[in-house]
């Protein structure tokens, strides 16, 4: 009896494991395999296997991929810090002051989201540029990317900040602590883990951006746009290598943060009493 | 309501209200609490206790009326300058932050020294028992020590007002009953005046001086606990404070203070406040402990036939429950030591003819 059972128990968790390992496959098979031809000799056909470093010497020779990794680099931090100053301070707007229209509130703050990025790069094009008279450049990119990132952010920083006790803001001002600095000793040590998140998400997203960022910048470089230009000379050795340090680095961070947060160097998500 | 004390009340509410929309949570309350006073605020949940705390701490603004603490109108100040302790709940300790930081957390608010933050930290760790765990967590602590520290970060600044909301709901009757002493004993030692929220009567008569009942928003009595426990003034006040037998029936013979009437065919004599003519109809309210269940009729004054239907034991008291000829019910409370009545015999429900209250439906 209990041996068929057991048996049963086996088969059972094979199936899933088989079916968990296929998952991993699919997810990140294409990504490894970028990284796994980035060093090698033929990137058309890598196999067998002979390893070179030659695509990312190509890579740093090109002043054109520094240029656009700047570029980049910087609307993908002034973006990130922008949706998420913004996201906290509508979620907190949304949780601490309760209105009858909170859902109407909070449908259009997440809207963006339904917005195709390239909708949003015509029409801030064509806002900042007809309307405004403002020409276009990174900063112009930055507010754009912004627009997709605050929804983004918003969602994440809802998702824990639903969780957060407000009458700690109120235990905290009753003992002396004014708005500020209640908000600094109190509020913000329990919920800068899901502002970190949404920062990196945002960042990410506006790092990577190829629609929005393209028509609000027209020749200024960005990473994307470079690699998508560059696919006009066919698949060149030195976009596989792109691909695989764009992933290294983010898997770098996360990795970075999973050993913090094992060490318990840094405490991940709320202290819950 | 008044006090003889001629120094400023240490707080005082005139005739404050809150209004949420339609609801009058709180309703043209008037009190003056006195620097020694410990005062407690008892009432089931949604008569408006919780709301008027949060008055008091300055979290609600009032609809109309004003708020003093020792005689200064703190009524539209912000809660972090009126320097008042509050003990909650859930406790509210702050998470990321250890016992000893959690503790001088209203001291460091207040910009006090280093050197006298320190001797003050030793001091309230000192009072409250909690040597040893200064650098623990507050997630590392037992709920009765997360309340310890929770008093001890209330009363490090030596407010002027220390504001309890049902400090002891989340513990276990045991740690309760131990800490219903102890809060009572910091108050006396502090003399710092408490104002305790609660929907738990044995809480209220345990630790306070006087008690506000209180019901939607309104005071149904205020006095010293004696007076509400033994002379309730409303029937709100009978039923909610104690355990009472009710018993409802029609007044026939209404005098200076004690009234005639039949209920279930036995002829009783009850006290009354007043403002009752006969022919209304009255609720009875009388304490379990009031009344005496024996096997044969014993002493003068009220009297009921019945038989025992049961003993509840309680520890160190037992309930009697006495069913009469129509099926009702009447309890009493007595030592469980010396039961002189079994199970099933028939027995005698006495009282005084003074016992109880009749108030008019």
């Amino acid at each position: 009896m209990t041996s068929v059972g057991d048996r049963a128990e086996g088969w059972r968790r094979l199936a899933m494991s088989v079916l968990l390992g296929l998952l991993y496959v699919f997810l990140y098979a294409p990504i490894l395999f970028v990284i796994y031809a980035s060093f090698s000799e033929d990137i058309v056909w890598p196999f067998p296997p002979s390893f070179t470093t030659d695509a990312y010497a190509e890579l740093f020779d090109n002043s054109l991929y520094s240029d656009a990794l700047k570029n980049s680099l910087i609307i993908g931090l002034g973006s990130g810090i922008l949706s998420t100053l913004f996201a906290t301070a509508g979620v907190i707007g949304v949780l601490r002051f309760p209105s009858r229209r909170r859902a109407l509130i909070l449908i259009a703050f997440l809207a963006p989201l339904f917005v195709a990025e390239l909708l949003i790069g015509i029409s801030s094009l064509a806002f900042n540029a007809r309307l405004l008279g403002l020409p276009g450049n990174l900063f112009s990119a930055i507010a754009a990317n912004a627009v997709e990132g605050t929804a983004f952010a918003f969602l994440i920083v809802l998702a824990q900040l639903v969780r957060y006790d407000w009458q700690m803001d109120d235990a905290a001002m009753v003992f002396g602590a004014s708005p500020l600095r209640c908000f600094w000793e109190v509020t913000l040590p329990a919920i800068w883990p899901s502002l970190f998140g949404a920062f990196l998400i945002s960042f990410i997203l506006a790092f990577n951006n190829l629609e929005i960022s393209f028509y609000n910048l027209g020749a200024i470089p960005t990473l994307p746009s470079v690699a998508w230009g560059s696919l006009r000379f066919g698949l060149g050795p030195e976009l596989f290598a792109l691909a695989a340090l764009t992933n290294g680095l983010v898997f770098a961070v996360f990795a970075l943060m999973y050993v913090l947060m094992r060490t318990g160097i840094v405490k991940f998500g709320y202290r819950g009493v | 309501m008044t006090r003889a004390d001629d120094r400023p009340a240490s707080l005082s509410l005139q005739s404050v209200s809150k209004h949420f929309g339609p609801v009058r949570a709180v309703d043209g309350i008037d009190l003056a609490i006195g620097q020694d006073e410990f005062f407690s605020l008892l009432g089931p949940s949604g008569s408006g206790k919780t709301t008027m705390l949060r008055i008091i701490a300055g979290l609600e603004r009032p609809t109309t009326g004003r708020v003093l603490v020792r005689g200064q109108d703190v009524t539209t100040m912000p809660p972090y300058r009126r320097r008042i302790g509050m003990v909650f709940q859930n406790f509210l300790l702050f998470p990321h932050k250890t016992v000893a930081e959690n503790i001088v957390f209203p001291l460091r608010m207040q910009n006090v020294a280093r050197a006298e933050r320190d001797e003050r930290l030793l001091w309230a760790m000192k009072l409250l028992r909690l040597d040893g765990l200064a650098e623990r967590y507050p997630n590392e602590l037992s709920g009765g020590q997360q309340q310890r520290v929770s008093l001890a970060r209330g009363l490090i600044s030596r407010p002027a007002l220390l504001l309890l909301d049902e400090p002891l709901a989340n513990l276990d009757r045991e740690l309760r009953a131990e800490m219903e002493v102890e809060i009572r004993r910091y108050q006396k030692e502090l003399n710092i005046p408490f104002v305790y929220v609660t929907h738990n009567q044995e809480e209220a008569l345990t630790m306070s001086d006087r008690i506000a009942v209180m019901r939607n928003g309104v005071f149904e009595q205020i006095g010293p606990r004696n007076d509400v426990y033994r002379k309730p003034a409303t029937a709100f006040v009978a039923a909610f404070v104690g355990q009472s037998n009710q018993l409802t029936a029609r007044a026939e013979m209404v005098g200076p203070d004690s009234l005639t009437l039949t209920w279930r065919g036995h002829r009783l004599h009850l006290p009354h406040p007043g403002g009752i003519k006969a022919g209304d109809d009255v609720r009875f309210f009388i304490k379990y402990e009031d009344i005496e269940v024996t096997p044969e009729r014993t002493a003068p004054g009220n009297h009921v036939g019945g038989h025992l239907r049961d003993i509840i034991f309680k520890g160190q008291t037992a309930n009697y429950i006495v069913s009469l000829a129509d099926g009702s019910e009447i309890i009493a409370s007595a030592s469980s030591r010396d039961q002189k009545v079994t199970i099933g015999e028939a027995v005698s429900v006495t009282w005084p003819a003074s016992a109880g209250m009749c108030f008019k439906t």
